[in-house]
Order: C-alpha cells, then sequence, then structure tokens
C-alpha cells in the first residue's frame, strides 16, 4: 500500500525526513560503472600518491631549487636564472657536458651493436650458446662497486690489459691516466656490464620474428644478410628503439663507474653532469646550482628520448 | 633480658644505619633532582684509534653525571662535513662535534657555531688558551678575539722513509735524509728501481689519489717557495711566480728526477700510504704512522723497525715545513643554552687527561702543547719529537670558504700536469680562475 501525502493534512515527522531524503539518496547512489571507476581510483590512490609525494614532487622541488641560492645552512634565496647564467660561462661545465654526450653516445652505439651482435650469435642454435649467454648475464648479477673496483685494477698501468696487450706487441697504455684513453676505458667497462643485459632483450625479439619469414626468404634465394637487413631490423625495430632508449637514460645518469674508477680525472676528462651534480650540492654545498644542472641532465635526456622517438617513427614509415 | 636488650640494641643499630643512610641519600636525591635531565647529540669522524677514545671520555663523563645522555654517532671521515651541513640544513645537526679544522671558515662566517666560554673551559684569559695549544689551531679557530674551537689532534705530516732501503742503496737514514726539494728528488733517484716503463720501486712519491691529499701535499712546498694560496685582496695567487716555483718542484720528482710514476698511485688507494708500508716506494709524506697499521700492513717492518719520520724538505736546508691540521670541539649555535653549558663542561672533561688521549691514539699529538709530552710514555715513542716538531712548525691548511673547490681545481691542475705533461703556468691559470670564479660565486651568494 503506497502513501500518498494529502493536502492540509501533515506527515509524521519521520516519514516526511525519510521522504525528503530518498532523492538526495538516489542523487548519491552511483551507477555500477561509476562505481567501478571509484574503485579503480582508490586502488591507484596510493601508487598516485607515493609518485606525487617522492617522484613528481622532488622533481618539481629541484626546478624550483634551481632558481635559487641555496647553501643548505641558510634558507634558499630566489636569483632568477642566475645559476643557468653562471653554469654557461663555466668551462668545467662545458666541458663536462661534453664528456656526458661523448659518454651516451659511446656507451648507447656499443651496447646497442654489441648487445644485438651477442643476441644474433646466441640466436644461431650452436651448442653451448645458450650457456655462454648465462655467463655473459652474470656480469649484470656482479655488484657495480665491485666492477668498478676490479676493472680499476684490470686497468692499472701494471695490470693484467696492459701485460695482455704487452704479449701481442703493445706497449703500455695508461688507461685511466691518460685525457685520450679515460673515456673509452670506462665506455669499456659500462658496455662489459650492460651490453649482455641488452643482449637478452635482443634475442627475446629475435625469438619472437615468426621462423616462415626466413624459410619464405630463403626459398626465394635471399642471402643472410639481406634477411638480416630486410627481415630482422624491422621486425626488430621496436626493441632496438627501446634499448637505445633505456641505455641512453641509463648512461645519462650513470654516476658510480667514473666516481670510482677514475674520480672524473684525469683533470675533468671523464667528470659527467651526474658527478657535477653530487659534488657540486654535497661536496661545495651549492644546492641551488646543483639543481640547475641536474634539469639540463633532465632536458638532455628528455631530448635524447623524443628524437628517438621521432627517428624511429620514421624509420618505422620507411619499412613498411 | 639480656635478649630483649640485644634485640633493642640491634633494632637501635639497624635504625641507627638506616637513619644515616637516608641522611646521606638526602643530600644526593636532593643534587640529583637540582640538574634536569639534558640530552645532548655529538657526531665525528671515525678512525680506529681516536674514535673509541672520544667515545670512552664521553661515556666516562656521562656515568660521571647520569642526568646527561649523549647520542654519539660517527661517520667516515670525508663524510662528516657534509653530513654536518645537512644536518644544519634539516635543523638535524647535532649540539656537539667535531669539526675538521679546515671547515672552521665556513662555520664561522655563518655563524653555525658559538663563541666558547673559556672561563668555564678554565682559562683566563683568550692569550692564555691561545698559548696552550699548537699555532696552527690559533690560526683557524679564533676570530675577533674569540675562540670558537677547542681543540683535539693537530698533526703535520712527516716524511717516512724506508731505513731498510735507504741502506741498500748506501745512504745513511739519519745524516742522508732529504734536507732540501732538490735533494729529496736525488735521493729518490738513487733508490728507484724501475725496468723500462715499470717502477718495481719509486723513490719517493706524492699522493695522486684525492684533491685533499693533493693540497695537504702542495702546501708546505707552496708556502716554502715564499707563494700564498691568496692574496691580501682574497684573489687566488698560486699562479704566481711562487706558484709555478713550487709546482715545478712538486713535479719535477716524476718529470725531472723520474723517481716517481704518477699513474700508479691514481689506481691503488685502499690507504694512501700502502705502497709506502709494502716496501713498493722508499719514501712517503703523511701523518704520524700508527705502529698498528705498521704491524698489520708489514709485520717484518715493524718488527725489524726499519722505518722513522723525519721534517719536510725546504728550499733551505732545514727550513722545511709540513702541513698541519687537526680538529676542533666546537658548540651549534642553535644548541639550547643549558646544552652549551653542559657541552662545555664536557668538552673540558674530554682534555682532562692528554695522556690517556696518547694511550689510546698515538701517535697522533694533541694540539696541547704541554702537560702530556713529558710523560714517559710519550717520551719513549720512536721519533716522537720528529712528530711534534712537525706539529709545531707545520705551516696550516689554506683557511678558504670554499676549500672543496679549491682542492679540486688543484687536483685536476696537477693531475693535468703531471698525467699530460701540461704547462704549468698554463694549469695554474686555470686553477686559480676556477677559485676566482668560486669565491665570487660564494660572495655573491
Amino acid at each position: 500500500m503506497t502513501h500518498t501525502p494529502s493536502a492540509g493534512k501533515p506527515l509524521p515527522r519521520a516519514i516526511a525526513d525519510t521522504a525528503a531524503a530518498a532523492p538526495a539518496r538516489r542523487a548519491l547512489r552511483l551507477g555500477y560503472g561509476n562505481r567501478l571507476r571509484l574503485c579503480g581510483i582508490a586502488f591507484v590512490l596510493p601508487a598516485m600518491l607515493f609518485f606525487l609525494v617522492f617522484k613528481y614532487g622532488p622533481m618539481l622541488w629541484a626546478i624550483g631549487l634551481s632558481f635559487t641560492s641555496y647553501d643548505m645552512v641558510s634558507a634558499p634565496r630566489f636569483i632568477g636564472f642566475g645559476n643557468y647564467e653562471s653554469l654557461v660561462g663555466d668551462p668545467v661545465f662545458r666541458e663536462t657536458l661534453v664528456n656526458t654526450l661523448v659518454y651516451i653516445g659511446g656507451s648507447t652505439a656499443l651496447i646497442t651493436v654489441l648487445g644485438l651482435a651477442l643476441a644474433l650469435a646466441i640466436n644461431t642454435r650452436v651448442p653451448g650458446a645458450r650457456h655462454c649467454m648465462t655467463i655473459m648475464f652474470l656480469t649484470n648479477l656482479m655488484p657495480i662497486i665491485a666492477v668498478c673496483l676490479v676493472w680499476r685494477f684490470l686497468f692499472h698501468p701494471y695490470g693484467l690489459v696492459n701485460q695482455l696487450l704487452r704479449h701481442i706487441g703493445i706497449g703500455r697504455i695508461d688507461w685511466l691516466t691518460g685525457a685520450e684513453t679515460a673515456m673509452p676505458a670506462i665506455i669499456i667497462v659500462t658496455v662489459w656490464r650492460f651490453a649482455p643485459y641488452f643482449m637478452v632483450v635482443f634475442l627475446a625479439g629475435l625469438l619472437a620474428i615468426p621462423a616462415e619469414y626466413y624459410e619464405a626468404a630463403q626459398i626465394d634465394g635471399a642471402s643472410a644478410l639481406r634477411r638480416f637487413w630486410h627481415i630482422t631490423l624491422p621486425q626488430l625495430s621496436p626493441i632496438i628503439y627501446f634499448v637505445i632508449v633505456v641505455s641512453g637514460l641509463l648512461c645519462a645518469r650513470i654516476f658510480l663507474m667514473p666516481y670510482i674508477i677514475t674520480g672524473g680525472g684525469p683533470g675533468n676528462a671523464t667528470r659527467v653532469l651526474s658527478m657535477l651534480v653530487y659534488e657540486t650540492g654535497f661536496s661545495y654545498l651549492k644546492m641551488g646550482r646543483a639543481a640547475a644542472i641536474s634539469v639540463v641532465l633532465f632536458a638532455i635526456s628528455l631530448a635524447f628520448t623524443v628524437g628517438q622517438m621521432r627517428l624511429f617513427a620514421k624509420s618505422e614509415e620507411n619499412f613498411r | 633480658m639480656s635478649t630483649r636488650k640485644a634485640i633493642s640494641r640491634r633494632r637501635a643499630v639497624l635504625q641507627g644505619i638506616g637513619a644515616t643512610a637516608v641522611a646521606l641519600s638526602l643530600p644526593r636525591r636532593g643534587y640529583a633532582q637540582a640538574k634536569a635531565p639534558v640530552h645532548l647529540g655529538f657526531w665525528t669522524f671515525d678512525n680506529p684509534q681516536q674514535r673509541p677514545w672520544l667515545q670512552k671520555r664521553i661515556r666516562l663523563y656521562t656515568e660521571k653525571n647520569p642526568n646527561v645522555t649523549v647520542d654519539f654517532q660517527w661517520f667516515p671521515f670525508g663524510d662528516l662535513g657534509k653530513k654536518i651541513s645537512v644536518g644544519y640544513a634539516t635543523g638535524t645537526a647535532p649540539e656537539g662535534f667535531v669539526s675538521q679544522d679546515w671547515f672552521m671558515p665556513l662555520w664561522l662566517d655563518k655563524d653555525l657555531i658559538v663563541p666558547l666560554d673559556l672561563g668555564r673551559l678554565g682559562y683566563s684569559s683568550l692569550a692564555a688558551f691561545q698559548d696552550d695549544f699548537a699555532p696552527a689551531f690559533v690560526s683557524g679557530a679564533i676570530k675577533d678575539g674569540k675562540a670558537y674551537g677547542y681543540p683535539l689532534w693537530f698533526y703535520g705530516y712527516c716524511n717516512y722513509l724506508n731505513t731498510k732501503q735507504f741502506k741498500e742503496v748506501g745512504l745513511d737514514p739519519e745524516k742522508d735524509a732529504p734536507q732540501t726539494w732538490d735533494q729529496l728528488g736525488e735521493t729518490a733517484q738513487k733508490l728507484t728501481i724501475r725496468k723500462g716503463d715499470k717502477f718495481s720501486r719509486q723513490g719517493f712519491k706524492f699522493a695522486m689519489h684525492a684533491a685533499a691529499w693533493t693540497v695537504i701535499q702542495f702546501n708546505p712546498i707552496l708556502i716554502g717557495a715564499g707563494g700564498a694560496w691568496f692574496d691580501s685582496s682574497g684573489k687566488c695567487a698560486v699562479n704566481s711566480e711562487a706558484g709555478v716555483k713550487a709546482m715545478t718542484t712538486r713535479a719535477s720528482i716524476a718529470l725531472k728526477y723520474h723517481a716517481e710514476d704518477p699513474t700508479d698511485s691514481i689506481a691503488t688507494n685502499p690507504l694512501p700510504q700502502l705502497d709506502w708500508l709494502k716496501e713498493r716506494c722508499s719514501m712517503f709524506m703523511q701523518p704520524p704512522l700508527p705502529p698498528v697499521l705498521v704491524e698489520h700492513e708489514n709485520p717484518a717492518m715493524a718488527k725489524g723497525h726499519y722505518y722513522r719520520p723525519a721534517q719536510y724538505p725546504g728550499y733551505v736546508a732545514g727550513k722545511g715545513n709540513s702541513s698541519t691540521y687537526g680538529f676542533n670541539l666546537v658548540i651549534n649555535a642553535r644548541a639550547a643554552k643549558e646544552k652549551q653549558e653542559v657541552l662545555h663542561d664536557l668538552y673540558r672533561f674530554v682534555l682532562s687527561d692528554p695522556v690517556d688521549a696518547w694511550k689510546s691514539a698515538a701517535p697522533f699529538p694533541l694540539a696541547l702543547k704541554g702537560g702530556w709530552t713529558e710523560d714517559p710514555l710519550v717520551k719513549k715513542f720512536p721519533h716522537v719529537e720528529e712528530i711534534l716538531k712537525a706539529r709545531d712548525n707545520g705551516v696550516p691548511l689554506p683557511r678558504s670558504l670554499v676549500y672543496n673547490e679549491m682542492a679540486d681545481s688543484m687536483h685536476r691542475a696537477v693531475q693535468r700536469i703531471l698525467l699530460e705533461k701540461a704547462d704549468i703556468k698554463a694549469s695554474l691559470d686555470t686553477a686559480a680562475a676556477e677559485i676566482d670564479r668560486a669565491t665570487a660565486a660564494y660572495r655573491k651568494a
């Protein structure tokens, strides 16, 4: 039985309240889709908050700090673009910037080429190839500090590398103390460390290429080189893009290798931006300037990623 | 009757004891109540000998003063300054800490530490306080007639000789200890053993692994040559004529006398003095060398005791100075007044037994001139007179607000000169320009 309010006869209060609240409740009552969305947001919110507080927050704070003079013991003072202007006029920064670009370029190119070459070699299914892969991958399991210390001894003027070179008639090379050889030495260590890791990534890509493509090409009489050029490379292009971007970003942030192996020397030959950020901030107590250098480093990484994205978008179109 | 009497007597005795105990405990309780609990933070650097001694002294103080508790923390030597800076930035700096000598200008410039109440430390005047300590300390911790640091250890570097190797090449380690820089080069040349481009033994070596060592080792050569780090206007003066002369001397051991391999020590530095301890080089300039370290690294050398410290060479025989540096006990300006007072008492207690400091941390000498050097234990320590002479005659490290930048710039210059054979004047010009830029930036900030 349904009660309908009759004119001139007031309803009991409880019933009147319920009747008034009903449309409001209906308004609050969400549909299934909205509830699902809210539920999703609730699940994602902690992670979002985590990123906001611990990742994007500090990033924004660092950008803000780059416009200040801050020595860690007094309050930050706004100086506009003062830090950036002083960086432009600083030869040490310019030299370090060039070092960083050389390091990123050299390491990324070698990691990509060597990683792909190793993956192709493993993929030939020669007996024992998979065991070789495991052994090579072990370089990634060693603690980075141990890697740096071991290589420092290997590259010592009287170390194993020079002793081996002497056997093949090459004289002493001052790997870590020569301005021309120190950066290549750091790049060698970086490639030794990371190429096997990206080899695994390339190998996964190679295994995903359908064997039928190669069979058809073989029937058509395509040589191994043509098969590599026309099947493997186009099929692997997303992987190559991934490896270049990821290894490039990895190299842009590298710190421990030059810091431990050469300390940035000789002179300024192996000092990279991340080292300069550390020294400027924590050794010279110039946090604003250090933040400005880190913003430059961030800009390089961003430019590198965007550049690679465009380059590969074009090359993919070409392959199509 | 007699039993009752005995019981009542026993009761009376017990009551008496009880009353005495209560009476005795009353003033104590009153005393304890009078002193409010004080909790202090205290930071220092780590070192196998110095840190445990300091920790022991602080523990003894807290045992005597139960109302005081100290959160004693220590950090690697190179990290302490950074930790304190971050502590100030975040408001977590301790109330008291050990400051390395070269950080004093920075703390003073920013008013981060307080002047000490010398009366509370037992001194009648600043002059009396100054007279008590080695000159290197005084120059770094006193500003505008006020003392900001209470010095612990201060020491000068010595030229440590391997006396066995001296004898092997027909040299008398006593008479032939190099007195001038030229003699150092010639002696090092005689001691060097090399086959082609490989050194089996370097006659002498400068540490090349760290900027801090570069400054410490170049400092006395520069001052000895009549140079200075900064001129009166605060401009860097390492590229002066005297600076070029000093750097030419510094480089001569490798480039003129071919008695050291500057590429070698960059790569092997678990301990800066390790090559000397392992007898791969015959002379090395270093702080006072603890016998336990020699024993650990080279038992034969420790057993045969075939090493000795000698004074730095100079440009004139017998006029050499070493680099001297040390450590001060300081008080955070942000510490509450009552905590500052307790820290004064604590510091005074810490240094009240200098002989104990020597027992635990020999051969690191205290900055305190007297009151311990006459002790037989100190006197019988081998070559202690050389260690004390180096402390007293040593030149302090440059007092600069951009010390770390200065050290890094000089380190780069030394590496260019020795490893890339770069022009000395041009390299020093570059370093001076970098240091001036850093100074200007500091002033602007």
